[in-house]
C-alpha cells in the first residue's frame, strides 16, 4: 500500500523529516494505532476521534476534568425555561479558524444537523435527545430536546461541538473530513485520511476553560504496530505514545528514560450472559444460578493485579462508578471456585457444560477469562470475531457469554451504560422489563434524588440477577520523553492543551 | 550375507540390494539427523501426558512470563511461563501434537485425493487427463494462505476446520507428481503384461502401478507435512487456526509477539522448535528422496 502512494508517501517522509526535532522546533509527535476514518467527530466513533474533537473544536459547555464542574465554553451560561428546552447565552467574539465568526446561526445549523438522522450522524446516541434548535437573537439560542434528558448538559460538555454553518454548508462531513474548521485551541494544517495529521497552535484561540495551547505543533502518525512505535519512541522521531498495553509500560518505566503516566479510564470490561435465553431457552444461563457460578468463578482481582494493572479497580456494577448515579451497594461475587461449583451442581451442571463465548478485543484477557471459566468445568469454545460482526451477532441472536467493553463516551452518566443496555434494545441479553422500567424513569426524571433512587434499583437487581458480570475499569498507559510535561485525565482524551516542553 | 573371504565371488555376487539400501540409509546424514529429531517429537507428542512438568491449561496469573531457566528463571517452570502463568515447556509439548497432528492427517487427506486424481489422469489419458489437468491449474492459481484465511474466516477457527481445510488444499503437489509418475509407468512392458491377461483396471493399478510409483508419493506426503504445518503456525499466528485454549505453537508466537522487545525468548522458543520440526520433516523427506531414486542404484 506504502508503495503505490510513492508521491504521497514521499512527501510525508519530507515532511516527517523535518519536524523530527521535538522540542527544539516546537513539534510534539504522537503516535496513532488505529487508522481515524473520518476526522469530522459526527462521523467516526472512536477514540482518536474524540481527541481531535476535542482539539479541533469546542462545546458550548465544558466540564472540568478534575473536578467535574460545568464551565461555559462557547456558550457564557444556561438555564433551563422546562424540561425539554435549554436557553443558552453564547459568548461574543469568537471566530473560527477560516475567520467565520461563532453565533446563534452556527449553533442551530450544526444541532438540526446533527439531529436529524436522516444525515447520518455515526454516533446516533451522542445527539438524538436534540430536536432542534432555534434562534433567539445573535447570542441566544434555545435547544428544544425529544424528551426530558437530565444528561444534556454532559452530552452538550462533550461530543456535541459547534460547527461553522457557512463553511460545514458547503464542505459537508467529507469536506470537513479533509479540511476541518472548528474554533478550538488547535488548527488543522495537514490531513492524510487515516494516516498523518498535523495541528497547529490556533492563535486567536478564545479564553476558554479548556486553557489556551502551548506547544506549538502537533504531528500525530498512525502506527498501528506497538513495538513500531516503541522503536521510533527510542530514536526520538516520537514524543508520545499512548494506549500503551499494561507490561510495556512496566519495562519502558523500568528502563527510566521516559516518562509513564497510568490513568484510569472509564471503559468497564464485563460478560454478559444470555439471561433471556436469546441462543435458545434452554440456554444453561438462563439460570440465575448459573449466572451467579459465572460471577464467583472469576478472579477479579487477580486479573486487575496481573494483567490490567496501573488504575484498573474491580468493578461490581453495571457502570464505573464516578458516573452519575452509579450505586456502588450492590451484591459483589468474590472468587470462590467451590461455591461456582455448587451453584452449578445445584442448577443441574455437575460436570460443567459447554459453550460458546465470544470476545472481540484483549484476547490476552479473553484468554484469562475463558480459562477460569474452564476451571469450574465450563468448557468454552472461544471464539474472537470483529467488533463490528459480534455487534451483529448479537443484536440478531444473542450470544451465550460474550466478554464486551464499554467506554460511555466518557460521558459521566449511568444514562450512558445501563440504560444503552438494559432497555429491552437488541443488545439487551437480559430483556427484565422492571429494569427497563426503572432506567426509563431514571433517564427522564430531572430531580437527581429520583433519577439516582431508580438506577440503583435497577443496578441493584442486575448484580443480584447476575446478568452483567461486571469484572474491572480499563486503564491507559501513556508514555513520553522527559521533555514532555503533561498528566493525563481519567477520560482517556488527549489534552494537548495540557501538554507543555520541560 | 554373503560374507565370504573370496574377493572374487564377493566381485560376482556384490552385495545384496539390502545391503546397499541400509549403506544408503546409514550414509545419508540428513535422513538421519532428519528421523531422529522427528522421532523424538513424535515421541513427545505421543507420551506428552507423561513428559509435561505441569498441566498446560492451568493458568496462574501471578506468575506471568516468568524467564526460562537460562536467563536466570527456576527450575520449576524450565522454559518459563507464558502471558498468562502456564508451564511453558507443556504448552511446548501439548503444541507439539497439533502440529504434527495437523501435517500428518492434513497431508493424508490431500494426498488421498491427490492421488486419486494424479493417477487417473495418467492412467486413463485423453478427457479425464484434461478435466484433472484443469483442476490442477484452477488449484495453483488459488493462493492457499488466501483461500484458507477465507474459509476458516467464515467457519470460525478450530482443529477440525483447519485440517479441513488445509487437507483440502494441498492436494496439488500431489496431483501433479502422480500423473507424471503413472505416465512414465503406464507405458511399461508389465503393464501391458497384465492388460494382455485381462486384468482389471482396479488391479492394474494396485498392483502394478501403484508399488512402483509409492516412493514419490513418500516423498510428496513428507513435504506436504511440513507446509501443512507451517500453514497451521501462520492461521494461527493470525488468530485464525486453532483457538486458545488449545496449545500452538503459532499461537505462542503470536502471544509473545507484543513483548518480542524485551522477552525475545517468548517468540525464539516456539519459533526454534516449529523451525526443528519442519527442518526435521524436510531432511527426510530430501534423504527418502535420495535414498530411493532410482538414479543412486548404480
Amino acid at each position: 500500500m506504502k508503495r503505490i502512494l510513492i508521491p504521497a508517501a514521499a512527501l510525508a517522509m519530507t515532511a516527517a523529516a523535518s519536524v523530527q526535532a521535538g522540542k527544539s522546533d516546537d513539534v510534539l509527535n504522537v503516535a496513532f494505532t488505529k487508522e481515524l476514518e473520518n476526522v469530522d467527530s459526527y462521523f467516526n466513533s472512536s477514540r482518536e476521534g474524540v481527541v481531535l474533537q476535542r482539539a479541533v473544536w469546542d462545546g458550548l459547555i465544558y466540564r472540568d476534568p478534575e473536578t467535574n464542574e460545568y464551565k461555559g465554553n462557547l456558550a457564557t451560561s444556561w438555564e433551563w425555561i422546562d424540561d425539554v428546552t435549554l436557553e443558552l447565552k453564547l459568548r461574543e467574539g469568537v471566530t473560527f479558524h477560516n475567520g467565520e465568526p461563532f453565533d446563534a446561526d452556527d449553533v442551530v445549523y450544526t444541532v438540526n444537523f446533527v439531529a436529524d438522522e436522516s444525515n447520518g450522524v455515526k454516533t446516533q446516541r451522542n445527539v438524538n435527545w436534540m430536536k432542534s434548535a432555534e434562534k433567539i437573537d445573535q447570542y441566544t439560542v434555545r435547544i428544544h430536546l425529544k424528551a426530558p434528558f437530565p444528561a444534556a448538559i454532559e452530552f452538550l460538555s462533550g461530543p456535541v461541538s459547534m460547527y461553522p454553518n457557512e463553511y460545514y454548508a458547503e464542505a459537508g462531513p467529507s469536506g470537513m473530513g479533509l479540511k476541518p474548521v472548528g474554533t478550538g485551541p488547535y488548527k488543522v494544517t495537514s490531513v492524510e485520511p487515516g494516516r498523518h495529521f498535523v495541528l497547529e497552535k490556533y492563535e486567536g484561540y478564545h479564553d476558554s476553560p479548556k486553557g489556551q495551547p502551548s506547544i506549538g505543533t502537533i504531528d500525530i502518525r498512525t502506527i498501528p504496530d506497538v513495538n513500531t512505535q516503541m522503536a521510533e519512541l527510542f530514536s526520538g522521531s516520537l514524543d508520545l505514545i499512548w494506549q500503551v498495553p499494561a507490561d510495556l509500560a512496566e519495562k519502558l518505566d523500568q528502563m527510566g528514560k521516559f516518562t509513564v503516566a497510568n490513568e484510569s479510564t472509564m471503559r468497564i470490561g464485563y460478560l454478559t450472559l444470555d439471561a433471556a435465553g436469546r441462543t435458545g431457552e434452554d440456554s444453561p444461563f438462563t439460570d440465575v444460578r448459573v449466572r451467579q457460578a459465572v460471577a464467583h468463578a472469576i478472579d477479579r482481582e487477580a486479573l486487575v493485579s496481573a494483567l490490567l494493572k496501573g488504575k484498573s479497580q474491580v468493578i461490581s456494577t453495571a457502570c464505573f462508578p464516578s458516573q452519575f448515579g452509579c450505586d456502588q451497594d450492590v451484591t459483589s461475587y468474590d472468587y470462590d471456585v467451590e461455591k461456582a461449583k455448587a451453584l452449578l451442581a445445584e442448577a443441574g451442571y455437575p460436570d460443567g457444560f459447554k459453550t460458546e463465548f465470544y470476545a472481540y478485543r484483549d484476547r490476552e484477557y479473553a484468554e484469562a477469562i475463558a480459562s477460569f471459566l474452564n476451571a469450574v468445568g465450563i468448557e468454552t469454545d472461544f471464539k474472537m470475531l470483529q467488533y463490528s460482526a459480534l455487534r451483529e451477532l448479537r443484536m440478531k441472536s444473542g450470544s451465550p457469554v460474550s466478554f464486551q467493553t464499554w467506554g460511555s463516551y466518557s460521558i459521566n452518566d449511568t444514562s450512558a451504560i445501563t440504560s444503552q443496555f438494559f432497555k429491552l434494545g437488541s443488545l439487551d441479553d437480559a430483556r427484565d422489563a422492571e429494569v427497563a422500567g426503572w432506567l426509563d424513569a431514571a433517564d427522564s426524571a430531572t430531580d437527581p434524588a429520583v433519577r439516582r433512587e431508580n438506577y440503583s434499583k435497577a443496578l441493584k437487581k442486575i448484580a443480584d440477577e447476575a446478568y452483567w458480570v461486571p469484572m474491572f475499569s480499563y486503564n491507559t498507559n501513556y508514555v513520553f520523553t522527559p521533555e514532555v510535561t503533561y498528566t493525563p485525565t481519567p477520560d482517556e482524551v488527549l489534552r494537548f492543551t495540557d501538554m507543555d516542553w520541560k | 550375507m554373503t560374507q565370504t573371504a573370496d574377493p572374487l565371488l564377493q566381485e560376482i555376487t556384490g552385495p545384496t540390494p539390502g545391503q546397499l539400501l541400509r549403506k544408503r540409509i546409514f550414509g545419508h546424514q540428513g535422513l538421519l539427523i532428519g528421523s531422529i529429531v522427528l522421532g523424538l517429537l513424535v515421541i513427545v507428542a505421543l507420551f506428552a501426558p507423561l513428559i509435561a512438568p505441569h498441566d498446560p491449561y492451568a493458568q496462574s496469573l501471578l506468575a506471568r512470563m516468568e524467564p526460562p531457566v537460562f536467563l536466570g528463571g527456576s527450575w520449576e517452570h524450565p522454559l518459563g511461563t507464558d502471558h498468562l502463568g502456564r508451564d511453558y515447556l507443556s504448552r511446548l509439548i501439548y503444541g507439539a501434537r497439533v502440529s504434527l497432528l495437523i501435517g500428518l492427517v492434513a497431508a493424508l487427506i490431500s494426498g488421498l485425493i491427490g492421488t486419486a486424481m494424479g493417477v487417473a489422469a495418467g492412467y486413463f489419458g485423453g478427457r479425464v487427463d484434461a478435466v484433472v489437468t484443469f483442476l490442477i491449474n484452477v488449484r495453483l492459481a488459488m493462493p492457499v494462505v488466501l483461500v484458507a484465511l477465507a474459509v476458516v474466516a467464515i467457519f470460525g477457527g478450530s482443529l477440525t476446520v483447519v485440517i479441513t481445510v488445509l487437507g483440502l488444499l494441498l492436494w496439488d503437489r500431489f496431483a501433479v507428481v502422480m500423473r507424471a509418475s503413472t505416465l512414465q509407468v503406464q507405458g511399461r512392458e508389465y503393464v501391458a503384461a497384465a492388460r494382455a491377461i485381462g486384468c482389471s483396471n482396479t488391479r492394474i493399478v494396485m498392483s502394478e502401478i501403484m508399488p512402483n510409483i509409492v516412493n514419490n508419493l513418500i516423498v510428496v506426503i513428507t513435504l506436504e507435512m511440513a507446509h501443512a504445518v507451517l500453514l497451521e503456525a501462520a492461521l494461527s499466528f493470525l488468530g485464525l487456526g486453532v483457538q486458545p485454549p488449545t496449545p500452538s505453537w503459532g499461537l505462542m508466537v503470536s502471544e509473545g509477539k507484543q513483548m518480542m522487545l524485551f522477552e525475545p525468548w517468548l517468540v525464539l522458543i516456539p519459533g526454534f522448535v516449529l523451525f526443528a520440526l519442519v527442518l526435521s520433516i524436510n531432511l527426510l523427506g530430501d534423504g527418502l528422496r535420495d535414498v530411493t531414486a532410482p538414479e543412486n542404484r548404480n
